[in-house]
């Protein structure tokens, strides 16, 4: 199986190189094929390694979703990252925040896909449309300036990321046909019912009054009973209440030098002037 | 909600999706030359991140992944602003977004 991953990364970085924007002859559409073609061939190749569906598992219906967000995400970061307008590839990376927030909604997390379509694709990315329309010089198509057009070390960067890829895929993907057959060798932490139950039961804070200990009683006898984000909520706020702090710290500073930062004055607001400065 | 535990060959699955969202941020922040898409390519290796995140969080049957998912986008949310105000004000300076504009701070 690594030589598999390794014939996948060489094909996947060749078709990206060949979908960069450069000068003279564009082969982009048959770098987009070539990467279709690789990924679809992984995956088929993949597919006679997977388990065959229980009650317990991820069964295949559930896998021909994850095969078509999956691609969708895949595809639209190839146009991000290969765009030449910066706008369009914004919009493309919505569709990379829908389709990994359909992933994630597979997996069974609401709580975080919901919050990733609204935080990413509603307020990161109207905020990155906002300063790309702020700073871009003007919209015709002829008169966009070069870095846009040319990428910078095409060759380094590509053969950096997909060594980088091979690496990790060889880890992630189980080499040996033990590790098929022992599916699930590592999943040795504990349940998140005994973990938050033993929370609510042990913490000081929460034996201090007998309301607070039956809550916490009531609620990890219905643990099973909750949504999902009850259950994040719970563990947000019973078990990482320090790094709930640090996050709001976090957001404080940089709230204030987002603030120091736009008042600066700059002087040399002509442009004529500023470009040699 | 019935938590049932990921085979490990579909666990994989999943990081395999995360780990191409990464690189391909990764290959993107390298080799763009527009400082507003540089970001755009970080934004990207969080989604990976995030995915990856969540798959582990499945897997293991426990809410930790997607608890930290949740410091992962005040970080990114964080950093949007504060590198989104940082390009705007390089951008007034110079009247344009290549980096490549900036390299006498190589020293």
């Amino acid at each position: 199986m690594p030589y598999l991953i390794y014939i996948a990364s060489t094909l996947a970085a060749i078709s990206l190189y060949m979908m960069m924007p450069r000068r003279g002859f564009q082969p982009g559409k048959f770098g987009a094929l070539l990467g279709a073609a690789t990924l679809g061939g992984l995956w088929l190749l993949l597919a006679e390694y997977l388990p065959e569906p229980t009650d317990r598992g991820v069964g295949h219906a559930v896998m021909v979703y994850y095969y078509i967000f999956s691609a969708v995400a895949i595809i639209s970061a190839a146009r991000v990252v290969t765009h030449d307008r910066p706008v369009y590839a914004a919009l493309w990376f919505v569709m990379v925040v829908l389709s990994s927030a359909g992933l994630i909604l597979i997996l069974g997390a609401e709580f975080i896909g919901f919050a990733s379509v609204i935080i990413y694709g509603g307020a990161i990315l109207v905020t990155y449309l906002f300063v790309i329309m702020l700073a871009s010089q003007s919209g015709d198509s002829d008169e966009r300036p070069d870095h846009d057009r040319i990428p910078r070390e095409p060759v380094a960067a590509v053969i950096i990321g997909f060594v980088l890829l091979s690496a990790i895929l060889t880890a992630a993907f189980p080499t040996a046909e033990e590790n098929l057959l022992h599916p699930n060798q590592f999943s040795a932490a504990p349940a998140d019912a005994d973990v938050i139950a033993g929370v609510l039961t042990s913490r000081p804070v929460q034996n201090m009054s007998r309301e607070n200990g039956a809550l916490a009683q009531a609620l990890a006898g219905e643990f099973e009973q909750l949504s999902n984000a009850e259950r994040i909520g719970l563990d947000l706020f019973q078990g990482h209440p320090l790094g709930i702090e640090l996050a709001g710290i976090i957001l404080l500073v940089c709230l204030v030098g987002a603030v120091v930062i736009a008042k600066t004055r700059i002087d040399s607001f002509d442009p004529k002037v500023g470009a040699d400065q | 909600m019935v938590v049932s535990e990921l085979h490990s060959l579909v666990l994989s699955h999943f990081l395999f999706t995360g780990a191409v969202l990464f690189i391909l941020g990764l290959v993107g922040f390298l080799c763009r030359r527009n400082m507003i898409m540089m970001f755009l390519c970080t934004e990207m290796m969080f989604q990976g991140v995030v995915i990856t995140l969540v798959g582990f969080s499945r897997f293991h049957g426990n809410l930790t992944g997607q608890t930290f998912v949740i410091f992962v986008l005040t970080v990114a949310a964080a950093e949007a602003a504060l590198a989104l105000s940082l390009v705007v004000l390089l951008f007034r300076r110079k009247r344009t977004l290549d980096p490549e504009a900036w390299s006498e701070l190589r020293g």
